[in-house]
């Protein structure tokens, strides 16, 4: 603060936004400023300041605070001296009469900036000897302008803001030697008064970002205040990326998150996000909260997305009480800001094929393989030379095929568009941000589709001086069209289709294998379709109670149709979906005519149509009540939250069906009506939960940060008198980089702080109800006298304890910037211990039983891991900016008492106890068996244990004979000789890179994302060539002979050997990968371009997502969900991208 | 100054004094505003209120009986009558790779059956079946005020006779289990959750007590088609004491029922495993079937290739050369009878009408398709001799309860036919008479009468026509066996059959033999019998007429005791 002027005070809001800014958005403040003279605005303003024995600052502040006021002095001014003032709705101009009378200090108001400056003094503006007239320019480094940048001489309080088009126009004065170019988010920058007359000045943007806002639970807070482990990813990196599904963004971006994308399937091709690996053998899923509600976040409008917080530790999560424990995501909508209107278009149209398609032999390698099969069984061929040839030549397509199924069946480069409208803008009275967003995506084949319309409205009103109120709605229609097949049944049908059998004849009529066929599967099958409609509302009203200062309550109320909220059971999607199943016939052709007949051989699917609706409602009521304090006691800063809160869902659904249509047409009433033929279904449900919550958070001198908060919580899904819960959490910071030895010896250092946190969060358990002695229905128990009857179960013994999971974590951090921003750094190490989580204790009671034994809340498991972000950014000139963003994480947890059965638990190496949760078991494998491991006879020799899976011959895979009865080796290969084989599925390890180079007006981005310590298990169709008739892969053709002994794969069968298919580590992959999740490169237009044109600014780019992967596996995409590649892939998508705003 | 500050400090105590008054005055009307009443869940006081919702909890009981038309690898495929031409069922994989039965694999005589919740033999379920009865015997005797004293008895009895049936599955697969007549409850029992079993004698005591019990609560012809009547109790009860070598106990009781004048033989054997057959007077205890939601899925047993090629049925039942081998000529004789006329080369010429209602064979017609085993003719249905599809492994394909109409890949998807499955049967009751007569040595008219009558629906002449008159005790049974070998095979009775004569370990070590028919050089068709691919089936006097007890059983009730050799 030493000689340089000091700014403070700005508004959280103020500043978040322009942190957050869109180049575009920043036109529109630049034309409030011009809208309103100087002079109007501090005549117009009236404020109300009560400030009774306080100091200048704290007046200073309550101005700031009020108004758009922002005052600058130096060091001569004593800020802290003592003052008092009550005035009521007058300007500032009266007030600071009132205050600055019989004090040496002086004002001058321009226009929205007040400068104070010593009596003795030069008065600014007043030095007019040698002053001249200079002009420029302030853009950011994309070249865009930026309106209201502060331009001071530095050393007075002399300077003015530039106009909307980011010009100044000042007059110097004599003395000035440097000039001071500011502005709220950006890097300040000194310049040299030159002789010359004009400057252009880019300013970059400021990556230490202390002050930057970050959305924390039921509130906001300072980045330099925060003492819990929260990450941000801001709005503009999740847009124009060609994905449908938000939580497909988020992976890689920020450390802490671990994601699979297990399906590309449009409309269902989320990302399964897990905040810090996986803590519980119940649900790991973590709350998601948008705008303070919980709310499902995947289908919102990336463009419409201000920030999303990632809420990583117990004193970020306290605030969520019994629903915190799996880490919270926070998603903040934008908002409007006052200004012109500003009408931007965001649009995109991508390609999309899949990642990877597992390959699958040709007929010829098929029919081989086959051949090669029965050889090695001793029996004779079932494909003669002739028709080998025939497959190998192509010269009889339709008794001979050769189909590459899937390849058959997908239309490449299916498209995926978006186009999205956002009007923003505001008065002093009203602010407001609207949105309309379509989007489109094609699946792999025609009858696949997803489109989706979503409209977001977010509106602030300053009803009066103290009040604010905010009206939200933001919903959305998605239209989900589907064949009647599933997905899985396809991709099922698509596997075990071989090479040589008739996808669709040339007639063009579909062939079938094994009772059905694939393109019927596809084509043929009716349709699914699903529309869900989401309707979000919210109102809120804050009011600020100027009686205790810094005082403020709000209120907030929100209706929603489908919040699809994650963490409350039975919470899908409201939605009405219509489903038409058709048969599905498919033919046979006759070979033994000329030409050949063709004749249906079956249906695949009903015999007559048959029709289903059902409609599902999910609503959500949730009613908050704030009260919020700020206050600051000279170094004290003290703010406390106190909220309570109250939740209801409701659930309702019902079906109705109709079989054996002899109208085609798919209506309900044109169904038969015979009684076996209708059918109808339905039930609803309740939830409820009341709470009340708060936080205090106490810094001293902005250096020592101390923070509490907690909530009591209470749930409808426990006992009477056990539903409320408390969850507390206490939290520390340091700014050392505050501290003087730090401060004035290493400038180097911007920032460093050490926080850590501990504290308690809950997450719900099981069922609701489980406390309670139930019986449940349902239909087709019997049939009695001619009539199917309704039955009853009883449901697992009630146990009246049931409680919730409880969450024990520990986290200590610490971040840190250095040279500027040259170097950022952000690592946490956390440790959690869960408790209480359900589990069946079943085998504390005899299976003779005969009923489920109610869950106790006894299993416990731990995790720990640590997290590092490292940043770096890097102007080389004004034209180069380069960065570079890196984070990683690692989580590994440890399971505790889960009720794990003796037989495992009294194995060393089968314990699963004390083991990563999904460690995969099975038997070891040690390469196969060779020639020489037999006698004469085919039988083992002697001293080689033997496998209890039927014979085995040389090619079969021997597995390590490891413990016995006795707990050593016993010779006999069985159950007693599993071992750990693998890892599980979810990664241990996550990481993200991100560089980016601007350079002109280009810019580039990409995104690589890497998981690692993660193993996959292929098994059936995906491994075993012939399984259950299925076809083989051409991993398949690298098989075991005694000529070939390091083969890939064992000794080739006509269906595999029982031996081969057991659990084994051959079949355990490396999931490992890396892949370019994102790629950018985008054009800006420069301004003296694009204003030809009348737009205010224009960009274009190309975009790709999963454009490239890296990964031991080249058959199955590394995130494959289904052991056997049965699933929709994964999509590497190619778009092209457009940004204008008019 | 200081004034104003502890002005303050008094409005901020004020305010927080009054909130945490407001938290904690409202917990109790908090907590109370969490009461939210379950709705798609009964609590007990709903549930025994009255007979209508007591009765829903007796239908989920009746549901729980062996849903044997959903199965693809019957009982029967683990013995000599039968095998699965499939690739792996649970008969194959137990048996084809010698696995031993033990403590860890079990027996894994599972029947395929699509979900396995009602598999006969599974002691988990079983005991979960009993626990049901026991909670509904306990809720309805506690409930008694809410309940006519005519719907009490009759539904206990119901009840009860379930329970027993169900205990029987376990006695005769492990012997003595436990019994417990009333449901465990662990915070009320503690550890006398944990029961010993009982004696062999003892269950057997207990079911054969029960039954006697309750046969006079139950009416002789049921209120709903499908309820237990006293007949079905008699007849279980026959049957136990049958298999227990109870023989004067068994022909009593099953002369009881043969009395009681209201069963009769459904004059078409083949349609009464059929839909044509549903509405019978030979049924004594059966489960009914009823699409779509309660339909049976034939097409997992029949023959599979129809249509030109396509796969119809699974396959999963393919009778054995030993079977057809004992269907007798139309002239009542046995094919080892040299007067039979029996043309080893013209092998399905001729036989008893039974054969052609069972059984597919080469060259018989199936729907209006002839259907061939017969090797070289390029027939899908060709004769598998390497285990290369689901075709027949025998050359024989099932056709007993089969209807060509309503086989196809939408029937073993969504079970469509709608035919009874029979645990007795009328014509079983006379059989299990004659059995246990001949076998009680008190041969007499009556026992003649039993057989003949079932010989007769199917168009066959007398035994003594057909085996000559004065008959000793071993040709009588050999002949009884037969009858009932061919009359209900098929029905899941083959194995219990094997084991209660002790004759297992003959039977089932045997090939499963095949019937190849191939051209000879000349041209001709030649028809030999050779063994069945994957046929081998295994079986161990020394411990097998038992199952093992699986060891996660014995884990956790340490009181349960092996079976012996396991």
């Amino acid at each position: 603060m030493n000689k340089l002027l000091r700014k403070h005070g700005n508004p959280p809001l103020f500043y978040q936004f322009f942190r957050k800014m869109k180049l575009t958005i920043l036109i529109l403040t630049a034309s409030i400023l011009s809208c309103l003279s100087a002079e109007t605005y501090s005549q117009t303003t009236k404020l109300t300041i009560v400030s009774s024995n306080s100091t200048l600052l704290n007046v200073i502040r309550a101005i700031e605070e009020q108004s758009e006021f922002k005052f600058f002095y130096n060091e001569k001014v004593d800020v802290n001296m003592p003052v008092s003032v009550e005035v009521t709705g007058k300007p500032v101009t009266d007030i600071l009469d009132k205050v600055l009378s019989n004090t040496l200090v002086k004002y001058k108001v321009l226009g929205r900036q007040i400068a104070l400056y010593d009596k003795n003094e030069m008065e600014p503006f007043m030095s007019e000897q040698q002053e001249r007239k200079i002009t420029g320019k302030v853009t950011d480094q994309a070249g865009v302008p930026i309106p209201g940048a502060t331009v001071i001489v530095k050393g007075t309080t002399t300077g003015v803001t530039t106009d909307n088009n980011g010009k100044f126009y000042m007059t110097l004065p004599g003395n000035a030697k440097v000039l001071v170019f500011s502005f709220v988010g950006m890097k300040s920058q000194e310049v040299s008064v030159s002789p010359n007359s004009d400057y252009n000045i880019v300013l970059t943007e400021q990556i230490i970002g202390l002050n930057e806002v970050v959305t924390v639970g039921y509130g906001t807070q300072k980045r330099g205040a925060l003492t819990s482990a929260i990450s941000v990813i801001k709005g503009d990196l999740l847009q124009g990326q060609p994905v449908a599904d938000l939580s497909n963004s988020i992976a890689g971006r920020t450390s802490g998150i671990i994601a699979t994308q297990s399906s590309g399937e449009p409309g269902s091709d989320g990302s399964n996000i897990l905040i810090r690996g996986i803590s519980t053998i119940g649900n790991s899923q973590p709350l998601v909260i948008v705008d303070g509600v919980p709310r499902n976040y995947a289908q919102l409008d990336p463009n419409s997305i201000a920030s999303i917080s990632i809420l990583k530790d117990a004193a970020a999560v306290a605030p969520y009480g019994m629903a915190g424990a799996n880490g919270v995501i926070l998603i903040t909508t934008k908002k409007g800001k006052s200004g012109t209107p500003l009408l931007s278009y965001n649009g995109y149209a991508g390609w999309q094929n899949p990642t990877v398609l597992t390959k699958f032999v040709n007929s010829f390698q098929y029919a081989s393989l086959m051949n090669a099969a029965k050889d090695n069984e001793g029996a004779s061929h079932v494909y003669s030379e002739a028709d080998l040839q025939a497959y190998k030549n192509h010269s009889d397509p339709n008794g001979h095929p050769d189909n590459n199924v899937l390849k058959e069946l997908i239309t490449p480069n299916a498209m995926i568009t978006k186009h999205n409208l956002e009007l923003s803008g505001g008065t002093d009275k009203v602010n407001y941000y609207t949105a309309l967003g379509y989007l489109s995506q094609d699946g792999m084949w025609g009858p696949t589709n997803y489109k989706r319309y979503n409209l977001t409205s977010n509106i602030d009103i300053h009803a009066t001086k103290y009040t604010e109120v905010s009206i939200s709605i933001n919903g959305r229609v998605e239209d989900r069209n589907s064949p009647a097949v599933s997905s899985s049944g396809i991709f099922y049908q698509a596997f075990r289709t071989p090479p040589i059998a008739p996808v669709k004849f040339s007639n063009g009529l579909p062939g079938g294998w094994i009772g059905s066929s694939v393109y019927g599967d596809i084509f043929d099958s009716g349709y699914t379709k699903n529309l869900g409609y989401t309707l979000l509302n919210q109102f809120s009203i804050e009011q600020q109670l100027p009686f205790i200062k810094g005082l403020s309550v709000k209120a907030v109320l929100s209706y929603d149709y489908n919040p699809g909220d994650s963490s409350n059971p039975g919470s899908g999607i409201s939605s009405f979906e219509r489903q038409w199943v058709t048969p599905i016939p498919f033919y046979t052709l006759s070979t033994s005519t000329t030409p050949y007949t063709y004749t249906q051989a079956g249906n695949g699917g009903p015999s007559k149509p048959q029709y289903y609706e059902n409609f599902t409602q999910n609503q959500a009521f949730t009613y908050q009540a704030y009260l919020n304090y700020h206050n600051t006691f000279g170094k004290n800063d003290l703010r406390g939250l106190i909220v309570l809160e109250e939740r209801n869902t409701k659930f309702s659904t019902f079906g109705a069906s109709r079989l054996n249509y002899d109208v085609l047409l798919p209506e309900l009433n044109n169904g038969s009506s015979a009684s076996v033929d209708v059918g109808n279904s339905g039930y609803s449900s309740e939830g409820k939960q009341e709470s009340g919550l708060y936080r205090l958070s106490y810094a001293y001198a902005g250096k020592y940060l101390l923070e509490a908060s907690g909530r009591y919580d209470g749930n409808y899904y426990f006992a009477p008198g056990k539903r409320f819960g408390f969850f507390p959490a206490f939290s520390a910071g340091w700014r050392i980089s505050d501290e003087k030895f730090i401060k004035d010896k290493l400038t180097w250092i911007n920032n460093l702080k050490v926080r850590g946190s501990y504290g308690e969060s809950g997450a719900l358990a099981g069922s609701p109800f489980q406390y309670l002695r139930s019986y449940s229905l349902y239909s087709g128990a019997s049939v009695l006298a001619g009539n199917p009857t309704t039955g009853m179960v009883e449901n697992s013994e009630p146990n009246i304890n049931i409680t919730w999971e409880r969450a024990k974590k520990t986290n200590i951090g610490f971040e840190a910037s250095f040279w500027n921003g040259l170097l950022t750094a952000e690592a946490d190490y956390f440790q959690e211990k869960r408790s209480n989580m359900l589990a069946s204790p079943n085998i504390v009671v005899p299976i003779e039983y005969g009923v489920g034994i109610s869950q106790k809340n006894a299993a416990s498991m731990s995790n720990k891991g640590f997290e590092i972000a490292l940043g770096s950014s890097h102007k080389f000139s004004d034209d180069l900016l380069v960065s570079l963003n890196v984070n990683a994480t690692f989580a590994k947890n440890k399971l505790g008492q889960i009720y794990e059965n003796t037989v495992t638990y009294n194995n060393p190496n089968r314990r699963v106890s004390g083991r990563p949760m999904g460690t995969q078991f099975g038997w070891r494998a040690i390469g196969f068996f060779k020639p020489e491991d037999f006698n004469q006879d085919g039988s083992l020799k002697s001293g080689i244990p033997t496998q209890s899976w039927g014979p085995v011959h040389p090619g079969d895979i021997r597995y390590a004979d490891t413990y016995g009865p006795n707990g050593k080796a016993d010779g006999i290969i069985d159950n007693n000789d599993i071992v750990p084989i693998g890892k599980s599925f979810v990664p241990e390890i996550i990481y993200g890179i991100s560089p980016s180079i601007i350079y002109k007006g280009f810019d580039l981005n990409m995104l690589l994302q890497g998981a690692a310590n993660r193993d996959f298990y292929i098994t059936g169709a995906g491994a075993w060539p012939f399984y259950s008739s299925s076809s083989a892969t051409i991993d398949n053709l690298d098989y075991w002979t005694p000529t070939h002994q390091d083969a890939k794969n064992p000794r080739i069968t006509s269906s595999p050997a029982p031996n081969n298919m057991v659990t084994s580590s051959f079949w355990v992959r490396n999931g490992s990968y890396l892949r370019l999740k994102t790629g950018q490169i985008g054009y800006t237009f420069p301004a003296s371009v694009v204003q030809r044109i009348k737009v205010k600014s224009l960009r274009v780019y190309v975009s790709g997502q999963n454009l490239i992967t890296w990964s031991p596996i080249k058959n199955f995409d590394p995130e494959v969900s289904d052991s056997q590649g049965m699933y929709y892939p994964q999509q590497k998508v190619v778009s092209v991208g457009l940004n204008v705003t008019f | 100054m200081k004034k104003n500050h502890i002005k303050t400090i008094i409005r901020y105590i004020i305010f927080s004094v009054l909130i945490t008054f407001f938290a904690l005055s409202c917990k109790n009307s908090l907590d109370n505003s969490l009461n939210i009443e379950p709705r798609n869940q009964l609590t007990d006081a709903s549930v025994w209120a009255n007979s209508t919702t007591a009765d829903i909890f007796l239908n989920d009981i009746y549901g729980r009986l062996f849903d044997g038309n959903n199965c693809w690898d019957i009982l029967d495929n683990w013995t000599d009558i039968s095998m699965c031409g499939l690739f792996w069922p649970p008969s194959k994989t137990s048996t084809v790779y010698n696995h031993e039965y033990n403590a860890t694999n079990g027996f894994e005589m599972r029947t395929g059956y699509t979900d396995g919740t009602t598999e006969p033999f599974e002691w988990g379920h079983q005991y979960s079946f009993i626990r049901k009865c026991n909670i509904f015997i306990a809720s309805v005797n506690a409930n008694a005020a809410n309940f006519s004293a005519d719907w009490m008895k009759t539904r206990l009895a119901e009840t009860r006779f379930l329970r027993a049936f169900f205990y029987n599955n376990l006695y005769m697969a492990y012997g003595g289990v436990p019994i417990l007549t009333e449901a465990l409850n662990l915070n009320s029992q503690g550890d006398s959750i944990f029961h010993p079993r009982n004696t062999a004698d003892q269950t057997y005591n207990f079911i054969t007590t029960e039954l006697g019990a309750i046969a006079n609560d139950l009416p002789n012809t049921a209120s709903d088609y499908g309820r237990i009547t006293k007949g079905a109790a008699l007849t279980l009860k026959g049957y136990v004491e049958l298999f227990n070598h109870k023989y004067a106990d068994a022909s009593v009781d099953n002369k009881a029922v043969i009395d009681l004048g209201v069963y009769s033989l459904y004059p078409d054997y083949a349609n009464l495993f059929l839909p044509a057959g549903i509405n019978n007077n030979e049924g004594i205890l059966f489960r009914l079937y009823l699409p779509p939601a309660l339909g049976g899925r034939e097409s997992l047993r029949g023959p599979c290739f129809n249509n030109e090629g396509v796969e119809v049925c699974w396959g999963g039942v393919n009778p054995s050369q030993q079977l057809v081998d004992d269907y007798a000529m139309a002239n009542g004789k046995p094919i080892t009878d040299p007067l039979s006329g029996y043309n080893p080369q013209n092998p399905y010429n001729n036989r008893e009408t039974r054969f052609y209602k069972s059984i597919v064979q080469d060259s018989s017609l199936f729907g209006n398709e002839t259907l061939y085993t017969r090797i070289g003719i390029g027939s899908l249905n060709e004769l598998d001799v390497n285990e290369r599809s689901d075709a027949s492994n025998t050359g024989y394909m099932l056709r007993k309860g089969t209807s060509p109409d309503n086989i196809g890949a939408q029937n073993w998807n969504n079970g469509t036919s709608s035919e009874n499955y029979y645990f007795f049967r009328y014509a079983e009751v006379l059989l299990n008479y004659a059995e246990a007569k001949i076998e009680a040595n008190s041969i007499d008219q009556s026992v003649y009468d039993a057989i003949d009558k079932v010989r007769q629906r199917s168009e066959l002449p007398t035994v003594e026509t057909s085996y000559g008159t004065g008959l000793s005790q071993e040709s009588m049974r050999s002949i009884v066996r037969r009858e009932r070998k061919v009359e209900l095979a098929f029905e899941n009775k083959r194995w219990w059959d094997l084991i209660r004569w002790r004759t297992a370990e003959v039977e089932i070590n045997k090939p499963i033999m095949a019937m190849k028919i191939t051209k000879n050089a000349n041209g001709q068709w030649v028809y030999t019998s050779v063994p069945a691919i994957n046929g081998n089936h295994k079986f161990d006097a020394s411990k097998n007429y038992l199952f093992p007890i699986w060891q996660s059983i014995i884990d956790q009730n340490p009181k349960i005791t092996q079976n012996p050799g396991y």
